[in-house]
């Protein structure tokens, strides 16, 4: 089974499905290697999980994959175009088609909640105000802080923020939505009305998804596709069953939420 | 010697972002409304300062002139050379002071905190181009911004000049005024524009430059700041050395053709 998945990989030049397609990247922070010859593909449509011990990396493959970050060796490409020296116009297309949710959120904070989500309506579209606001009501009512419109984000709390962080990343529809621990600081309710919202929406526009959380049950809740960063490198452990029965005794104990095992050696380092 | 590695370093980036600025300008501008706003916002933030500033330029030149300028018994030209002086040196400089404290500190402040809470790259995963939407429209507000407030300074040095002759030397107001004209001579006023522009460009380059590339948090918005300040004043020295000097060039080159 996970020879289909590796084939996936081997197969991604030729499918015309790849839309993100990440072959050899390393990352680096002068002389801090953080990832190292990571190969990915990433089909349309599909949901990608990344799961793994914090401070390995997951929100630096993130940003690299989203061309926030460059890496330090090897080839990105996003919608079959290599994002290295790609001209600023052909980029500010591919990035129209995405959207983000960062960690820690990101929100623009001398603009009101409402604005905040306005704020990508105004810049990319040609709408009146009066659709603005309707859209803007309408993802602040599908993550229920209707009510925080007028306030700002520093008087709201940390799970609204994440809310708002997430209305904002879906507000212009986006079809490559990258998703930073979308369920951080909520309610295990609340977590799980959001990914059903973020399959909802990822459903209605067939999107793709490319989700970091380490809340094992949300990620099986979404995940087409899991996938761990470790050690530099990024393991691909498949589909949920897949995953689940994963032999590497890493990716076994990280899951499982385990004590012991080969995690521990690696937080001493950190 | 790694200092001086790191200076021409800095140098070097500033140039290519000024140039990306610039390339922004010409293939993608921002709309007028936000550079509107940043006009309207830097104006009114150091219209205070710069006015008072200016008054007080203009006070303090007609005093140091005047007690020169009587022993020749030139005092009816002392409006004049006062004016003339500051429009050509002392305005620019001053005014580029004034907002290189005001405006480039608060404006690196900002940009390095949207920089360190990402949200600039917010603004870029939102299908944004960052330095259309926030550095484009701070550059040149700060730029046109800064004849304004030239011209406000100018205006008050003048008002300062006239009062302080009048209570300090018994110069009529309408004497010291009417002799401006014969005084300030067209390659004194655009000398001064020459020079108001380059610091303004200076300095708005400077302080974006610096806020934009900020990185560490808040320790590192601090240290952006400070280097914003520290940066833009030794710039602009050097700035006013050097439009002196090439402006001296090419008025002797200037002479030599018409004359
Ligand atoms: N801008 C940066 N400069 C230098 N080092 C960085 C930078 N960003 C990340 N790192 C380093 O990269 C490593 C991975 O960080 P990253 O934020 O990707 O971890 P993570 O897997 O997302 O962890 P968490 O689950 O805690 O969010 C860390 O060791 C961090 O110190
Ligand atoms: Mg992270």
């Amino acid at each position: 089974m996970s020879e289909a998945i590796l084939s996936n990989e081997t197969k991604g030049l030729i499918n015309k499905n790849v839309i993100i397609e990440a072959k050899n990247l390393s990352v680096a922070f002068e002389a801090h290697t953080v990832l190292k010859n990571v190969d990915l593909f990433v089909e349309k449509g599909e949901t990608l999980v990344l799961i793994g011990p914090s401070g390995q990396g997951k929100t630096v493959l993130l940003k690299t994959l989203a061309g926030l970050i460059e890496p330090t060796a090897g080839t990105l490409s996003l919608y079959h175009k290599q994002w290295r020296g790609l001209p600023e116009n052909e980029k500010i297309k591919i990035l129209d088609k995405m959207g983000m949710l960062f960690q820690k959120n990101a929100l623009f904070d001398s603009l009101s909640c409402g604005e905040n989500i306005a704020f990508p309506l105004r810049e990319k579209t040609q709408k009146s105000e009066l659709e603005i606001q309707e859209i803007v009501d309408y993802f602040l009512e599908s993550v229920g802080i209707i009510h925080a419109k007028n306030l700002y984000p520093e008087e709201i709390s940390g799970g609204m923020q994440k809310r708002l962080g997430i209305a904002r990343a879906l507000a212009l529809m986006p079809e490559l939505i990258f998703y930073d621990d979308p369920t951080a600081g909520l309610d295990p309710i609340t977590s799980k009305k959001i990914i059903e919202l973020i399959l909802e929406l990822k459903k209605k526009n067939n999107a793709t998804v490319i989700a970091i959380t380490n809340d094992m049950n949300r990620a099986y809740q979404m995940a087409d596709r899991i996938a761990m960063v470790y050690q530099q490198n990024l393991i691909i452990t498949g589909n949920v069953e897949e995953t689940k029965k994963h032999s590497n005794p890493a990716v076994h104990q990280f899951i499982k939420g385990e004590l012991l095992g080969p995690l521990n050696s690696s937080f001493e380092n950190l | 010697m790694k200092a001086i590695f790191f200076f021409f370093d800095d140098f070097g980036s500033s140039i290519i972002f000024l140039k990306d600025i610039l390339k922004t300008m010409i293939f993608r501008p921002c709309s007028r409304r936000l550079v509107f706003e940043q006009i309207w916002q830097v104006t009114i933030q150091s219209l205070p300062t710069t006015a008072m500033a200016g008054f007080f330029v203009g006070a303090i030149m007609t005093v140091q002139f005047a007690m020169q300028v009587s022993e020749f018994g030139a005092l009816p030209y002392l409006g004049g050379l006062a004016t003339s002086g500051t429009i050509r040196e002392i305005g620019p400089l001053l005014i580029a002071f004034m907002l290189s404290g005001k405006v480039g500190a608060y404006t690196s402040a900002e940009l390095g905190t949207m920089r360190v809470t990402e949200q600039i790259d917010a603004i870029r995963c939102l299908g944004a181009d960052p330095i259309q939407e926030i550095i484009l429209p701070r550059f040149i507000g700060i730029i046109i911004s800064s004849f304004f407030l030239l011209t406000i300074g100018l205006i008050m040095s003048v008002v300062g000049g006239v009062i302080l002759g009048y209570f300090f030397s018994g110069i009529n107001p309408e004497e010291y005024v009417r002799h401006i004209p014969t005084i300030l001579a067209w390659p004194s006023l655009l000398s001064g524009l020459i020079k108001c522009l380059t610091f303004a460009v200076v300095l708005a380059t400077i302080c974006t430059y610096k806020g934009y590339f900020t990185t560490g948090g808040a320790k590192g918005v601090g240290r952006s700041v400070v280097s914003t300040a520290v940066t833009t004043m030794m710039s602009i020295v050097v700035a006013d050395w050097g439009t002196s000097f090439v402006g001296e060039i090419i008025i002797n080159m200037c002479k030599d053709y018409f004359l």
